[in-house]
Protein backbone atom coordinates (compact mmCIF):
# COMPACT_ATOMS: atom_id res chain seq x y z
CA UNK A 1 0.00 0.00 0.00
CA UNK A 2 2.35 2.35 -1.21
CA UNK A 3 0.12 5.45 -1.63
CA UNK A 4 -1.02 5.55 2.05
CA UNK A 5 2.66 5.45 3.02
CA UNK A 6 2.85 8.26 0.71
CA UNK A 7 0.37 10.01 2.32
CA UNK A 8 1.33 9.30 5.39
CA UNK A 9 5.06 10.93 4.18
CA UNK A 10 3.37 14.41 3.15
CA UNK A 11 1.18 14.44 6.31
CA UNK A 12 4.17 13.54 8.49
CA UNK A 13 6.36 16.33 7.27
CA UNK A 14 3.19 19.23 7.30
CA UNK A 15 2.46 17.99 10.65
CA UNK A 16 6.12 18.38 11.77
CA UNK A 17 6.23 21.88 10.55
CA UNK A 18 3.09 22.71 12.15
CA UNK A 19 3.94 21.02 15.62
CA UNK A 20 7.39 23.45 15.44
CA UNK A 21 5.44 26.44 15.42
CA UNK A 22 4.04 26.62 19.03
CA UNK A 23 3.70 30.67 17.68
CA UNK A 24 1.70 29.85 14.68
CA UNK A 25 -0.63 27.61 17.03
CA UNK A 26 -1.37 30.05 19.10
CA UNK A 27 -1.73 33.30 16.65
CA UNK A 28 -4.79 31.12 15.14
CA UNK A 29 -6.44 30.92 17.86
CA UNK A 30 -6.57 34.27 18.85
CA UNK A 31 -9.23 35.73 15.94
CA UNK A 32 -11.56 32.48 17.29
CA UNK A 33 -11.34 33.96 21.02
CA UNK A 34 -12.07 37.29 20.07
CA UNK A 35 -15.27 36.31 18.59
CA UNK A 36 -16.17 33.75 21.89
CA UNK A 37 -15.74 36.96 23.89
CA UNK A 38 -16.86 39.81 21.87
CA UNK A 39 -19.84 38.20 20.50
CA UNK A 40 -20.56 35.57 23.19
CA UNK A 41 -20.67 38.51 25.49
CA UNK A 42 -22.19 41.42 23.63
CA UNK A 43 -25.35 39.05 22.36
CA UNK A 44 -25.73 37.44 25.44
CA UNK A 45 -28.97 39.03 26.01
CA UNK A 46 -30.78 37.74 23.04
CA UNK A 47 -30.47 34.15 24.65
CA UNK A 48 -34.71 34.50 24.66
CA UNK A 49 -34.82 35.02 21.31
CA UNK A 50 -32.93 31.79 20.28
CA UNK A 51 -35.01 29.91 22.63
CA UNK A 52 -37.64 31.36 20.69
CA UNK A 53 -37.04 29.13 17.87
CA UNK A 54 -36.48 25.88 20.40
CA UNK A 55 -32.68 26.22 21.47
CA UNK A 56 -32.94 25.37 24.58
CA UNK A 57 -29.20 26.70 25.82
CA UNK A 58 -27.67 29.89 26.81
CA UNK A 59 -25.98 32.15 23.78
CA UNK A 60 -22.50 31.41 24.97
CA UNK A 61 -23.44 27.46 24.07
CA UNK A 62 -25.36 28.68 20.74
CA UNK A 63 -22.27 30.18 19.47
CA UNK A 64 -19.85 27.90 20.22
CA UNK A 65 -20.32 25.29 17.55
CA UNK A 66 -20.32 28.50 15.13
CA UNK A 67 -16.88 29.24 16.55
CA UNK A 68 -15.77 26.54 16.09
CA UNK A 69 -16.55 25.66 12.44
CA UNK A 70 -14.55 29.45 12.07
CA UNK A 71 -11.62 28.25 13.46
CA UNK A 72 -12.17 24.85 10.97
CA UNK A 73 -12.62 27.34 8.13
CA UNK A 74 -10.20 29.71 8.44
CA UNK A 75 -7.29 27.38 9.45
CA UNK A 76 -8.33 24.82 6.33
CA UNK A 77 -8.96 27.41 3.89
CA UNK A 78 -5.58 29.28 4.67
CA UNK A 79 -3.31 26.08 5.09
CA UNK A 80 -2.88 26.16 1.23
CA UNK A 81 -0.51 29.06 0.58
CA UNK A 82 2.36 26.53 1.37
CA UNK A 83 0.96 24.79 -1.62
CA UNK A 84 2.38 27.73 -3.69
CA UNK A 85 5.65 28.08 -1.41
CA UNK A 86 6.29 24.66 -1.79
CA UNK A 87 5.81 25.24 -6.05
CA UNK A 88 7.95 28.61 -5.72
CA UNK A 89 11.12 27.26 -4.27
CA UNK A 90 10.86 23.68 -5.92
CA UNK A 91 9.69 21.34 -3.03
CA UNK A 92 7.09 20.20 -5.39
CA UNK A 93 9.29 19.20 -8.20
CA UNK A 94 11.32 17.06 -5.42
CA UNK A 95 8.49 15.33 -4.90
CA UNK A 96 7.90 15.02 -8.45
CA UNK A 97 11.13 13.18 -9.57
CA UNK A 98 10.48 11.14 -6.45
CA UNK A 99 8.61 7.58 -6.88
CA UNK A 100 5.99 8.92 -4.68
CA UNK A 101 2.31 8.56 -6.22
CA UNK A 102 1.36 11.82 -7.55
CA UNK A 103 -2.21 11.99 -6.25
CA UNK A 104 -0.41 11.07 -2.93
CA UNK A 105 0.84 14.41 -2.66
CA UNK A 106 -3.06 16.54 -2.62
CA UNK A 107 -4.13 13.74 -0.47
CA UNK A 108 -0.97 14.01 2.17
CA UNK A 109 -1.95 17.88 2.10
CA UNK A 110 -5.69 17.93 2.20
CA UNK A 111 -5.31 15.35 5.38
CA UNK A 112 -2.63 16.84 6.80
CA UNK A 113 -4.28 20.75 6.64
CA UNK A 114 -7.53 18.86 8.32
CA UNK A 115 -5.32 17.25 10.92
CA UNK A 116 -4.30 20.89 11.95
CA UNK A 117 -7.99 22.32 11.40
CA UNK A 118 -9.19 19.89 13.40
CA UNK A 119 -6.55 20.71 16.62
CA UNK A 120 -7.23 24.22 16.20
CA UNK A 121 -11.03 23.64 16.39
CA UNK A 122 -10.73 21.26 19.43
CA UNK A 123 -8.44 23.96 21.57
CA UNK A 124 -11.22 26.28 21.23
CA UNK A 125 -13.34 23.22 21.95
CA UNK A 126 -11.23 22.79 25.10
CA UNK A 127 -11.89 26.22 26.00
CA UNK A 128 -15.09 26.49 25.48
CA UNK A 129 -15.38 24.05 28.23
CA UNK A 130 -13.79 26.25 30.74
CA UNK A 131 -15.77 29.33 30.12
CA UNK A 132 -18.95 26.53 30.99
CA UNK A 133 -19.85 24.79 27.37
CA UNK A 134 -20.64 21.53 27.97
CA UNK A 135 -21.21 18.58 25.24
CA UNK A 136 -23.15 15.75 26.78
CA UNK A 137 -20.87 12.58 26.34
CA UNK A 138 -18.01 11.16 24.91
CA UNK A 139 -19.53 9.70 21.83
CA UNK A 140 -20.97 12.99 21.36
CA UNK A 141 -17.83 15.19 21.39
CA UNK A 142 -15.87 11.71 19.42
CA UNK A 143 -18.99 12.97 16.30
CA UNK A 144 -18.07 16.32 16.53
CA UNK A 145 -14.45 15.67 16.24
CA UNK A 146 -15.61 13.55 13.02
CA UNK A 147 -17.44 16.24 11.77
CA UNK A 148 -14.97 18.73 12.68
CA UNK A 149 -12.23 16.51 10.45
CA UNK A 150 -14.75 15.60 7.66
CA UNK A 151 -15.32 19.43 6.92
CA UNK A 152 -12.02 20.45 7.39
CA UNK A 153 -11.05 17.84 4.74
CA UNK A 154 -13.96 19.76 1.98
CA UNK A 155 -12.63 23.29 3.01
CA UNK A 156 -8.70 22.14 2.46
CA UNK A 157 -9.75 20.89 -0.83
CA UNK A 158 -11.02 24.35 -1.52
CA UNK A 159 -7.50 26.10 -0.64
CA UNK A 160 -5.59 23.89 -2.38
CA UNK A 161 -7.78 24.14 -5.39
CA UNK A 162 -7.37 27.73 -5.33
CA UNK A 163 -3.45 27.38 -4.12
CA UNK A 164 -3.42 25.20 -7.82
CA UNK A 165 -4.84 27.79 -9.76
CA UNK A 166 -4.21 31.05 -8.06
CA UNK A 167 -0.26 30.79 -8.96
CA UNK A 168 0.52 33.83 -7.09
CA UNK A 169 -0.10 34.83 -3.09
CA UNK A 170 -2.11 37.94 -4.10
CA UNK A 171 -4.78 36.06 -5.75
CA UNK A 172 -4.44 33.27 -3.34
CA UNK A 173 -5.54 35.51 -0.82
CA UNK A 174 -8.11 37.60 -2.54
CA UNK A 175 -9.79 34.51 -3.46
CA UNK A 176 -9.62 33.12 0.59
CA UNK A 177 -10.79 36.44 1.58
CA UNK A 178 -13.85 36.45 -0.49
CA UNK A 179 -14.70 33.29 0.49
CA UNK A 180 -13.98 32.46 3.83
CA UNK A 181 -15.76 35.07 5.75
CA UNK A 182 -19.07 35.74 3.06
CA UNK A 183 -19.49 31.51 3.62
CA UNK A 184 -19.26 31.91 7.60
CA UNK A 185 -21.45 34.76 7.94
CA UNK A 186 -24.05 33.19 5.62
CA UNK A 187 -24.33 30.36 7.86
CA UNK A 188 -26.28 30.24 11.22
CA UNK A 189 -23.07 30.61 12.95
CA UNK A 190 -24.31 33.91 14.90
CA UNK A 191 -28.30 33.57 14.65
CA UNK A 192 -30.58 30.40 14.03
CA UNK A 193 -32.06 29.98 10.46
CA UNK A 194 -35.18 31.31 11.69
CA UNK A 195 -34.27 34.80 12.58
CA UNK A 196 -32.40 35.48 9.16
CA UNK A 197 -34.63 36.98 6.75
CA UNK A 198 -35.86 34.48 4.12
CA UNK A 199 -33.79 35.50 0.97
CA UNK A 200 -30.53 34.79 3.84
CA UNK A 201 -32.18 31.76 4.73
CA UNK A 202 -32.59 30.46 1.51
CA UNK A 203 -29.40 31.23 0.42
CA UNK A 204 -27.78 29.81 3.99
CA UNK A 205 -29.51 26.75 2.85
CA UNK A 206 -27.04 26.27 -0.23
CA UNK A 207 -23.87 26.89 2.17
CA UNK A 208 -22.29 23.45 3.56
CA UNK A 209 -21.00 25.48 6.54
CA UNK A 210 -24.70 25.40 7.82
CA UNK A 211 -25.28 21.77 7.87
CA UNK A 212 -22.24 21.42 10.08
CA UNK A 213 -22.87 24.24 12.30
CA UNK A 214 -26.32 22.59 12.91
CA UNK A 215 -25.32 19.28 13.12
CA UNK A 216 -22.38 20.09 15.42
CA UNK A 217 -24.77 22.38 17.74
CA UNK A 218 -27.66 19.51 17.70
CA UNK A 219 -25.19 17.27 18.98
CA UNK A 220 -23.26 19.03 21.60
CA UNK A 221 -26.33 20.44 23.37
CA UNK A 222 -28.32 16.79 22.68
CA UNK A 223 -31.13 18.06 20.62
CA UNK A 224 -30.92 15.66 18.06
CA UNK A 225 -33.23 15.37 15.13
CA UNK A 226 -32.33 12.36 13.70
CA UNK A 227 -33.86 13.87 10.29
CA UNK A 228 -31.14 16.92 10.67
CA UNK A 229 -28.31 14.57 11.43
CA UNK A 230 -28.86 12.13 8.38
CA UNK A 231 -29.38 15.04 6.16
CA UNK A 232 -26.18 16.82 8.04
CA UNK A 233 -23.86 13.83 7.78
CA UNK A 234 -24.57 13.06 4.02
CA UNK A 235 -24.22 16.53 3.01
CA UNK A 236 -21.11 17.06 4.82
CA UNK A 237 -19.88 13.46 3.73
CA UNK A 238 -20.73 14.61 -0.05
CA UNK A 239 -18.61 18.44 0.11
CA UNK A 240 -15.75 16.49 1.46
CA UNK A 241 -15.48 13.78 -0.70
CA UNK A 242 -16.48 15.46 -4.29
CA UNK A 243 -14.36 19.01 -2.93
CA UNK A 244 -11.49 16.39 -2.47
CA UNK A 245 -11.52 14.69 -5.91
CA UNK A 246 -11.87 18.18 -7.70
CA UNK A 247 -8.88 19.08 -5.49
CA UNK A 248 -6.76 16.46 -6.28
CA UNK A 249 -7.56 16.30 -9.99
CA UNK A 250 -6.76 20.29 -10.76
CA UNK A 251 -3.40 19.83 -7.78
CA UNK A 252 -2.17 16.58 -9.77
CA UNK A 253 -3.22 17.92 -13.09
CA UNK A 254 -1.36 21.62 -12.26
CA UNK A 255 1.73 20.54 -10.73
CA UNK A 256 2.97 19.55 -13.66
CA UNK A 257 2.87 22.93 -15.62
CA UNK A 258 6.00 24.56 -14.88
CA UNK A 259 5.53 27.60 -12.29
CA UNK B 1 20.24 12.38 -25.68
CA UNK B 2 19.54 13.16 -29.69
CA UNK B 3 18.30 15.91 -31.37
CA UNK B 4 16.83 17.09 -28.23
CA UNK B 5 14.36 20.33 -28.70
CA UNK B 6 11.92 21.97 -26.79
CA UNK B 7 10.03 24.44 -28.23
CA UNK B 8 7.54 27.10 -26.05
CA UNK B 9 5.03 28.59 -28.14
CA UNK B 10 7.26 29.48 -31.36
CA UNK B 11 10.84 29.91 -29.04
CA UNK B 12 12.95 27.17 -29.59
CA UNK B 13 14.64 26.67 -25.86
CA UNK B 14 16.40 23.96 -26.54
CA UNK B 15 17.32 23.17 -30.19
CA UNK B 16 18.86 19.89 -31.75
CA UNK B 17 20.94 18.54 -28.75
CA UNK B 18 23.04 15.52 -29.09
CA UNK B 19 25.75 14.72 -26.44
CA UNK B 20 26.28 11.58 -24.77
CA UNK B 21 27.73 11.27 -20.95
CA UNK B 22 30.19 8.98 -19.87
CA UNK B 23 29.93 6.76 -16.58
CA UNK B 24 31.13 8.27 -13.45
CA UNK B 25 31.74 11.25 -15.65
CA UNK B 26 31.26 14.96 -14.27
CA UNK B 27 29.65 17.00 -17.20
CA UNK B 28 28.90 20.75 -17.20
CA UNK B 29 26.85 22.53 -19.56
CA UNK B 30 28.56 26.25 -19.34
CA UNK B 31 26.18 28.77 -20.57
CA UNK B 32 24.87 31.85 -19.83
CA UNK B 33 21.29 32.76 -18.22
CA UNK B 34 18.73 32.16 -20.54
CA UNK B 35 20.58 29.31 -22.77
CA UNK B 36 18.46 26.60 -21.97
CA UNK B 37 20.36 24.82 -19.18
CA UNK B 38 17.74 24.65 -16.40
CA UNK B 39 15.54 23.70 -19.39
CA UNK B 40 17.72 20.52 -20.03
CA UNK B 41 18.04 19.66 -16.74
CA UNK B 42 13.95 19.44 -15.66
CA UNK B 43 13.46 17.32 -19.24
CA UNK B 44 16.45 14.84 -18.25
CA UNK B 45 14.77 14.96 -14.20
CA UNK B 46 11.34 14.17 -16.18
CA UNK B 47 10.07 17.49 -14.69
CA UNK B 48 9.07 18.63 -18.48
CA UNK B 49 8.77 16.51 -21.78
CA UNK B 50 10.51 17.65 -24.78
CA UNK B 51 9.49 18.73 -28.36
CA UNK B 52 11.35 15.94 -29.88
CA UNK B 53 14.64 14.02 -29.69
CA UNK B 54 14.87 11.34 -28.00
CA UNK B 55 17.16 10.62 -23.98
CA UNK B 56 18.10 7.95 -22.71
CA UNK B 57 19.15 7.62 -18.75
CA UNK B 58 20.65 4.15 -18.10
CA UNK B 59 19.26 2.55 -20.98
CA UNK B 60 15.44 3.80 -19.70
CA UNK B 61 13.53 6.25 -22.08
CA UNK B 62 12.59 9.80 -20.42
CA UNK B 63 9.17 9.88 -21.88
CA UNK B 64 8.32 6.14 -22.01
CA UNK B 65 9.69 5.08 -18.81
CA UNK B 66 9.81 8.10 -16.43
CA UNK B 67 9.73 6.18 -13.52
CA UNK B 68 12.42 4.04 -13.99
CA UNK B 69 14.56 6.71 -14.50
CA UNK B 70 13.16 8.55 -11.54
CA UNK B 71 14.42 5.61 -9.67
CA UNK B 72 18.29 6.46 -10.98
CA UNK B 73 18.42 10.29 -10.71
CA UNK B 74 19.17 12.83 -7.95
CA UNK B 75 18.17 16.21 -8.77
CA UNK B 76 19.34 19.36 -7.10
CA UNK B 77 17.80 22.48 -8.71
CA UNK B 78 19.32 25.69 -8.37
CA UNK B 79 16.93 27.11 -5.71
CA UNK B 80 17.53 25.66 -2.35
CA UNK B 81 14.76 22.97 -1.56
CA UNK B 82 15.41 21.89 1.85
CA UNK B 83 12.67 22.76 4.35
CA UNK B 84 13.57 25.35 6.89
CA UNK B 85 11.18 24.69 9.16
CA UNK B 86 12.59 21.49 10.10
CA UNK B 87 15.97 19.90 11.09
CA UNK B 88 18.60 18.94 8.82
CA UNK B 89 18.20 15.35 10.22
CA UNK B 90 14.01 15.58 9.70
CA UNK B 91 14.98 16.99 5.96
CA UNK B 92 16.63 13.61 5.06
CA UNK B 93 14.12 11.65 6.90
CA UNK B 94 11.58 13.42 4.56
CA UNK B 95 13.56 12.58 1.56
CA UNK B 96 14.53 9.01 2.67
CA UNK B 97 10.27 8.33 2.80
CA UNK B 98 9.75 10.35 -0.39
CA UNK B 99 12.34 7.60 -2.24
CA UNK B 100 10.37 4.61 -0.46
CA UNK B 101 13.76 3.94 1.69
CA UNK B 102 13.03 1.61 4.68
CA UNK B 103 13.43 3.00 8.10
CA UNK B 104 16.57 1.12 8.84
CA UNK B 105 18.60 1.45 5.86
CA UNK B 106 17.89 5.10 5.42
CA UNK B 107 18.92 5.61 9.40
CA UNK B 108 22.32 3.90 8.32
CA UNK B 109 22.35 6.54 4.88
CA UNK B 110 21.57 9.73 6.87
CA UNK B 111 24.31 8.88 9.36
CA UNK B 112 26.55 8.02 6.41
CA UNK B 113 25.81 10.98 3.92
CA UNK B 114 25.53 13.79 7.34
CA UNK B 115 28.76 12.85 7.92
CA UNK B 116 30.25 13.09 3.90
CA UNK B 117 28.62 16.62 4.01
CA UNK B 118 29.94 17.31 7.02
CA UNK B 119 26.88 18.55 8.85
CA UNK B 120 26.48 15.84 12.07
CA UNK B 121 27.15 18.14 14.33
CA UNK B 122 24.02 20.41 13.31
CA UNK B 123 21.83 17.60 12.28
CA UNK B 124 19.96 18.81 14.98
CA UNK B 125 19.16 22.37 14.06
CA UNK B 126 16.77 23.69 12.55
CA UNK B 127 17.07 24.15 8.75
CA UNK B 128 16.41 27.86 9.38
CA UNK B 129 19.80 28.34 11.30
CA UNK B 130 21.90 27.23 8.83
CA UNK B 131 24.10 28.94 6.30
CA UNK B 132 23.74 28.96 2.81
CA UNK B 133 26.30 26.82 1.90
CA UNK B 134 25.00 24.68 4.54
CA UNK B 135 21.40 24.22 3.02
CA UNK B 136 22.83 23.59 0.07
CA UNK B 137 24.90 20.60 1.18
CA UNK B 138 21.73 19.28 2.91
CA UNK B 139 20.11 19.25 -0.43
CA UNK B 140 22.52 17.97 -2.13
CA UNK B 141 22.86 15.29 0.11
CA UNK B 142 18.83 14.60 0.16
CA UNK B 143 19.39 13.95 -3.54
CA UNK B 144 21.81 10.94 -2.84
CA UNK B 145 19.57 8.96 -0.36
CA UNK B 146 18.55 6.76 -2.60
CA UNK B 147 22.03 6.29 -3.92
CA UNK B 148 20.95 7.23 -7.70
CA UNK B 149 23.14 6.56 -10.79
CA UNK B 150 22.85 10.10 -12.42
CA UNK B 151 23.05 13.13 -9.97
CA UNK B 152 21.91 16.25 -11.28
CA UNK B 153 23.42 19.51 -10.39
CA UNK B 154 21.53 22.69 -11.56
CA UNK B 155 23.70 25.51 -10.65
CA UNK B 156 24.56 24.37 -7.46
CA UNK B 157 26.75 26.70 -6.13
CA UNK B 158 25.00 30.00 -7.59
CA UNK B 159 24.76 32.92 -4.94
CA UNK B 160 27.29 31.26 -2.66
CA UNK B 161 30.63 33.03 -1.51
CA UNK B 162 33.35 31.92 -3.35
CA UNK B 163 34.82 29.98 -0.07
CA UNK B 164 31.36 28.21 0.34
CA UNK B 165 31.47 27.34 -3.41
CA UNK B 166 34.71 26.23 -2.71
CA UNK B 167 33.51 23.43 -0.35
CA UNK B 168 30.78 22.79 -2.44
CA UNK B 169 33.07 21.56 -5.25
CA UNK B 170 35.04 19.46 -2.82
CA UNK B 171 31.65 17.32 -2.00
CA UNK B 172 30.97 17.44 -5.32
CA UNK B 173 33.98 15.46 -6.00
CA UNK B 174 33.65 13.17 -3.09
CA UNK B 175 29.96 12.27 -3.84
CA UNK B 176 31.86 11.10 -7.36
CA UNK B 177 34.74 9.06 -5.93
CA UNK B 178 32.79 7.60 -2.84
CA UNK B 179 29.37 6.87 -4.85
CA UNK B 180 30.88 6.16 -8.15
CA UNK B 181 27.80 8.79 -9.04
CA UNK B 182 27.65 10.26 -12.93
CA UNK B 183 27.57 14.10 -12.07
CA UNK B 184 26.04 16.34 -15.04
CA UNK B 185 25.92 19.86 -13.80
CA UNK B 186 25.69 23.25 -15.01
CA UNK B 187 26.89 26.37 -14.66
CA UNK B 188 27.58 29.81 -15.91
CA UNK B 189 30.74 30.23 -13.39
CA UNK B 190 33.82 29.51 -15.37
CA UNK B 191 35.53 28.67 -12.39
CA UNK B 192 33.54 25.55 -11.49
CA UNK B 193 33.45 24.30 -14.94
CA UNK B 194 36.91 24.30 -14.82
CA UNK B 195 37.78 22.81 -11.28
CA UNK B 196 35.35 20.33 -11.15
CA UNK B 197 34.36 19.12 -15.00
CA UNK B 198 35.87 16.38 -16.97
CA UNK B 199 34.16 17.63 -20.04
CA UNK B 200 31.92 20.48 -20.73
CA UNK B 201 29.71 21.71 -23.57
CA UNK B 202 29.01 25.62 -24.20
CA UNK B 203 25.85 26.20 -24.44
CA UNK B 204 24.24 29.27 -26.11
CA UNK B 205 20.51 29.88 -27.16
CA UNK B 206 19.46 26.29 -27.18
CA UNK B 207 22.72 25.13 -29.35
CA UNK B 208 25.79 23.41 -28.23
CA UNK B 209 28.54 25.22 -29.24
CA UNK B 210 31.52 22.78 -28.46
CA UNK B 211 31.66 19.74 -26.88
CA UNK B 212 35.19 18.78 -24.79
CA UNK B 213 37.19 18.65 -21.63
CA UNK B 214 37.99 22.22 -20.30
CA UNK B 215 42.28 21.00 -20.88
CA UNK B 216 41.17 20.59 -24.17
CA UNK B 217 39.90 23.49 -25.17
CA UNK B 218 42.31 26.23 -23.51
CA UNK B 219 44.91 23.85 -25.71
CA UNK B 220 42.89 24.00 -29.42
CA UNK B 221 42.82 27.33 -28.06
CA UNK B 222 46.41 28.27 -28.33
CA UNK B 223 49.19 28.13 -25.65
CA UNK B 224 49.25 31.88 -24.68
CA UNK B 225 47.05 34.78 -25.08
CA UNK B 226 48.36 38.07 -25.81
CA UNK B 227 46.26 41.09 -24.66
CA UNK B 228 47.70 44.61 -25.82
CA UNK B 229 45.55 47.80 -24.67
CA UNK B 230 45.77 50.96 -26.62
CA UNK B 231 45.18 54.53 -25.94
CA UNK B 232 43.06 55.05 -29.29
CA UNK B 233 40.70 52.90 -30.81
CA UNK B 234 42.70 50.47 -33.36
CA UNK B 235 39.45 49.94 -35.56
CA UNK B 236 40.89 51.25 -37.93
CA UNK B 237 44.08 49.80 -38.45
CA UNK B 238 42.47 45.96 -39.51
CA UNK B 239 43.20 46.07 -42.70
CA UNK B 240 46.83 47.86 -42.33
CA UNK B 241 49.39 45.34 -44.11
CA UNK B 242 51.61 44.98 -40.62
CA UNK B 243 48.91 44.00 -38.99
CA UNK B 244 47.43 41.22 -42.09
CA UNK B 245 50.51 39.91 -41.71
CA UNK B 246 50.73 39.24 -38.01
CA UNK B 247 46.64 37.81 -37.99
CA UNK B 248 48.19 35.39 -40.76
CA UNK B 249 50.28 33.74 -38.15
CA UNK B 250 48.51 33.35 -35.12
CA UNK B 251 45.56 30.99 -34.27
CA UNK B 252 43.26 34.02 -33.23
CA UNK B 253 43.59 37.79 -33.65
CA UNK B 254 40.89 40.06 -31.88
CA UNK B 255 40.75 44.04 -32.64
CA UNK B 256 37.98 46.01 -30.96
CA UNK B 257 37.92 49.22 -29.78
CA UNK B 258 40.61 49.38 -27.55
CA UNK B 259 41.70 45.75 -27.51
CA UNK B 260 44.30 43.74 -29.48
CA UNK B 261 43.72 39.68 -28.48
CA UNK B 262 45.89 37.04 -29.66
CA UNK B 263 45.95 33.52 -29.52
CA UNK B 264 49.26 31.82 -30.40
CA UNK B 265 51.45 29.25 -29.61
CA UNK B 266 54.44 31.94 -29.57
CA UNK B 267 53.46 35.40 -28.77
CA UNK B 268 56.45 35.72 -26.95
CA UNK B 269 58.19 36.23 -30.73
CA UNK B 270 55.26 37.96 -32.35
CA UNK B 271 55.06 40.84 -29.70
CA UNK B 272 58.12 42.52 -30.78
CA UNK B 273 56.65 42.56 -33.81
CA UNK B 274 53.59 43.77 -33.05
CA UNK B 275 54.94 46.49 -31.04
CA UNK B 276 57.10 47.86 -33.92
CA UNK B 277 53.74 47.89 -35.99
CA UNK B 278 51.62 49.84 -33.96
CA UNK B 279 54.05 52.19 -32.92
CA UNK B 280 54.57 52.24 -36.80
CA UNK B 281 51.22 53.07 -37.51
CA UNK B 282 51.61 55.67 -34.33
CA UNK B 283 49.41 53.78 -31.83
CA UNK B 284 50.49 54.57 -28.66
CA UNK B 285 50.06 51.15 -25.87
CA UNK B 286 48.57 51.88 -22.94
CA UNK B 287 49.32 47.94 -21.30
CA UNK B 288 50.36 44.60 -22.29
CA UNK B 289 49.54 41.28 -20.59
CA UNK B 290 50.36 37.80 -21.58
CA UNK B 291 48.76 34.42 -20.02
CA UNK B 292 47.85 30.95 -20.71
CA UNK B 293 44.13 30.74 -22.29
CA UNK B 294 40.89 30.65 -19.88
CA UNK B 295 37.79 29.13 -20.74
CA UNK B 296 36.41 32.60 -20.80
CA UNK B 297 38.57 33.06 -23.42
CA UNK B 298 37.07 29.82 -25.30
CA UNK B 299 33.88 30.70 -24.55
CA UNK B 300 33.94 34.16 -26.31
CA UNK B 301 35.98 32.12 -28.81
CA UNK B 302 32.75 30.52 -29.29
CA UNK B 303 29.66 32.68 -28.54
CA UNK B 304 31.45 36.20 -29.43
CA UNK B 305 30.81 37.56 -25.94
CA UNK B 306 31.87 36.62 -22.25
CA UNK B 307 29.40 35.14 -20.45
CA UNK B 308 29.49 38.19 -17.85
CA UNK B 309 27.86 40.58 -20.69
CA UNK B 310 25.69 38.06 -21.44
CA UNK B 311 24.44 38.32 -17.79
CA UNK B 312 23.97 42.08 -17.74
CA UNK B 313 21.78 41.75 -20.65
CA UNK B 314 19.77 39.63 -19.68
CA UNK B 315 16.59 41.31 -19.86
CA UNK B 316 13.77 41.08 -17.54
CA UNK B 317 11.06 41.53 -20.02
CA UNK B 318 12.51 38.78 -22.06
CA UNK B 319 12.29 36.69 -18.73
CA UNK B 320 8.87 36.72 -18.67
CA UNK B 321 7.61 36.55 -21.71
CA UNK B 322 10.14 33.22 -21.69
CA UNK B 323 7.94 32.04 -18.09
CA UNK B 324 4.56 33.36 -19.41
CA UNK B 325 5.57 30.53 -22.75
CA UNK B 326 6.28 28.30 -20.36
CA UNK B 327 3.17 28.51 -18.07
CA UNK B 328 0.94 28.33 -21.50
Amino acid sequence: MNILYDIYSIVWREVKRYSKSKFGVLIRLIQPLIWIIVVGNTFTETSPLIASVGFSGDYMQFITPGIIILTAIFTSIFGGVNTLWDRRYGFINKVLISPISRSSIALGKMIAISIIATVQSCLILGISFLIGVAIPTYFNLLFVITVIILFSLGFSGISVIVASLARSQETFWATINFLGMPLFMLSPALFPLELLPPWLSTVAKLNPVTYTIILIRDVMNEQTNTNHLEIGLFIIICFAFIITIIASFVFTRDMKKPF
Amino acid sequence: MTSLSKKFGSVFVINDITLQVKKNEIFGFLGPNGAGKSTTMMILATLLKPTSGIVTINDFNIVSHPEKVREHIGYVQQEITVDEYLTGRENLILQSRLNHIPKNVAKERIDEILKLIELENKQNDLVITYSGGMRKRLDIAGSLLHKPKVLFLDEPTVGLDIQTRKKIWEHIKKIRSNFKTTIFLSTHYMEEADELCDRIAIIEKGKIKVIDSPITLKKNFGSEILNIITETNIESIKSAPEIVHIKKSVNEMILKNKTIKISSTNCTKILPLLIKSLLKLEIEIDSISMYPPTLNDVFIKYTGKTIDQENVTYNMKREYRRLRNIKK
